[in-house]
């Protein structure tokens, strides 16, 4: 078989991929999810806050690092004003126990086994999150992890604290 | 007001990997009179974000070395084999993955040393991978009890697309072609001519060509099957078929259990008889191109840790397998790994 | 190659590029981050098992770029 029968043949693979693509959103989606203890919690009870959307899963690699280092922002950082929801895509409640006896934390966790949380927020990677601001705006996108990218989230946090307030700066309070 | 975007490593894609060690230990020994034991270490270290290095170092202990060799050494005949390589795999981007390499091994009569280089890329969100790589290598048997030393170059091309099907099944096709010129006989095995025993001739050019279909469907239960075909023809007229099926299943977290099967099956080369009358022009005493079929059965067991393990790190790991092949010619081997695979810390 | 075998290839590629966007989202790929669903994923090992069924049979290579030869016998 000639050769250019083979660069055709990768070229056309090459060129695929890139139709289909769905627009990203810039509004911080409505959902109901949730928690560990079966709790219900909305994202529109964080408006008025920042909140940090982290999508995690227990086969996903990256997320070993991710969690424990997202855990330890929010422990500093909540008390400046930082909420965070740790969302779990895991199918099976049991890989998420498993991964969380292993992975002590402060930070709220959720339970999205359908994946509804990702597919809102339009995410390209695993694991990923997104600041939301005071006004429901998604402002940053992070596609995987990477321990250098520490500072980066301090920043980005740190410039949405410090704008104004929108309607409320007091604390969710994750309801039954 | 803008969205920043930061894209960083993703997981999902099955290539975030630790550093690690991985020592194993082979013990081969086949109806050839055969007694192959084979340790051999690997490491693969992170030197940046986007760098990788893996270095690989192994030994073959070929001791009662087979048939051919116990014609001239009663005894049976003692030889050492090194191996050792090393490869740099580098980012280009956060799809795409560029891979240099090198090996050189070393046995009595025999030299080769082999440069490589393959890319990779991640298309439709990690569900599409094509790849597409080259070898070159130059290998110098000894026409041993000769002194004198002959060159084989051998060229190497493969691509392969590895799609996601569906959340459960992956499927792989690779192409491969390899051109060999130069000394293609064997000097260790004698054809019989007109009755007398013969270095045989083999013609000095051989193009291979190898199709492969390949599948991983993960099952209910904790169960994976695997599925491996692969045509293959050459221009010595030897055409070959083989399909392996596995099964794997985790009794725990921990403790994987596998059992496999793989059927073989090859023409034989236009060349290849068993005895040679008259003057051929190509003639061989080498086994590997009569015609034949071959089963083998193979059964293994991974045992990874929660905690330490002995001495070992978290997440160590333990292997022991145990494989057994046989062809319709009467050849047998049994073959014996055990390994252990040593992580060394996250990225 | 024989056209046959020609068609199948192109209509595979084919099949595969009209995909366009993705058929599974990275949240969705558990089961397919496992080990057993990769090829190759212990390298070592199915090295040397390509190493001594090439000794020992008269087909070689289909599953990646080949290492150098060896005075296998």
């Amino acid at each position: 078989m000639r050769p250019s029968f083979w660069v055709a043949a990768l070229v056309t693979v090459l060129l695929s991929g890139t139709a289909g693509a769905r627009p990203t959103p810039t509004t911080a989606p409505t959902l109901e999810l949730t928690t560990l203890e079966g709790k219900t919690v909305r994202l529109a009870d964080f408006k008025g806050r920042v909140l940090l959307v982290d999508i995690w899963a227990s086969w996903c690699g990256p997320c070993k690092s991710s969690f424990p280092s997202l855990d330890a922002l929010y422990l500093e950082l909540h008390p400046l004003g930082l909420d965070l929801l740790a969302v779990n895509v895991d199918e099976r409640r049991r890989d998420a126990d498993e991964f969380l006896s292993h992975h002590p934390h402060q930070m709220p966790v959720v339970l999205d086994p359908q994946g509804r949380v990702p597919e809102a927020f339009g995410a390209e990677a695993m694991p990923s999150s997104f600041l939301i601001d005071r006004s429901g705006n998604i402002r940053f996108r992070h596609a995987g992890y990477s321990p250098a990218s520490l500072p980066v989230y301090r920043q980005e946090i740190a410039r949405l604290l410090e704008e104004a307030g929108a309607e409320s700066d007091g604390v969710v309070v994750i309801g039954p | 007001m803008g969205i920043g975007v930061s894209a960083l490593e993703g997981a999902g894609y099955v290539d975030w990997a630790e550093d690690e060690l991985n020592v194993q230990f082979h013990a081969f020994q086949d109806t050839r009179d055969a007694t192959i034991l084979s340790p051999t270490i690997e490491l693969t270290k992170d030197f940046t974000d986007r760098t990788t290095l893996r270095a690989k170092f192994g030994l073959d202990a070929i001791s009662a070395a087979s048939d051919s060799c116990v014609r001239c050494h009663r005894p049976g005949a003692r030889d050492t084999r090194l191996l050792a390589g090393a490869s740099v795999i580098h980012k280009l981007s956060d799809d795409t993955k560029l891979t240099v390499g090198a090996e050189v091994g070393h046995e009595n009569f025999y030299q080769a040393t082999t440069v490589i280089a393959q890319i990779s890329k991640r298309l439709n969100k990690g569900n599409t991978t094509v790849a597409g790589g080259y070898s070159f290598s130059l290998n110098r048997p000894q026409l041993h009890p000769a002194q004198r030393t002959e060159n084989q170059f051998a060229s190497d091309a493969f691509a392969s697309l590895t799609h996601t099907l569906t959340k459960t099944t992956v499927a792989q096709f690779g192409y491969e072609i390899a051109q060999i010129d130069g000394y293609q006989s064997s000097p260790f095995l004698r054809a019989l001519i007109n009755g007398e025993r013969a270095v045989g001739v083999s013609p000095d050019s051989r193009t291979r060509q190898t199709l492969s279909a390949r599948l991983r469907q993960a099952l209910p239960l904790d169960s994976y099957l695997e599925t491996d075909y692969r045509h293959y023809l050459d221009t010595w007229s030897i055409h070959s078929n083989s399909l392996q099926v596995g099964l794997s299943h985790y009794l725990t977290r921990q403790l994987l259990v596998n059992v496999s099967y793989r059927w073989y099956q090859q023409t034989g080369a236009f060349f290849f008889a068993p005895e040679y009358f008259g003057n051929p022009h190509y003639f061989t005493g080498d086994f590997r191109l009569q015609p034949f079929d071959s089963s083998l059965y193979g059964g293994r067991v991974v045992y990874t840790s929660r905690g330490r393990l002995l001495w070992l790190p978290e997440g160590a790991g333990l292997t022991a397998e145990y494989e057994f092949y046989r062809s319709t010619t009467g050849f047998q081997a049994a073959i014996f790994t055990g390994g252990v695979r040593i992580p060394l810390g996250n990225k | 190659m024989s056209l046959l075998c020609r068609t199948v290839v192109l209509a595979g590629v084919m099949g595969l590029s009209a995909q366009g966007c993705a058929t599974v989202q990275p949240w969705q790929r558990g089961r397919l981050a496992d080990p057993c669903m990769t090829f190759d994923s212990d390298a070592g090992r199915v090295a040397y098992q390509t190493h001594w069924q090439e000794a020992r049979e008269g087909a070689a290579g289909g599953f990646g770029v080949q290492s150098g030869g060896c005075g296998c016998k």
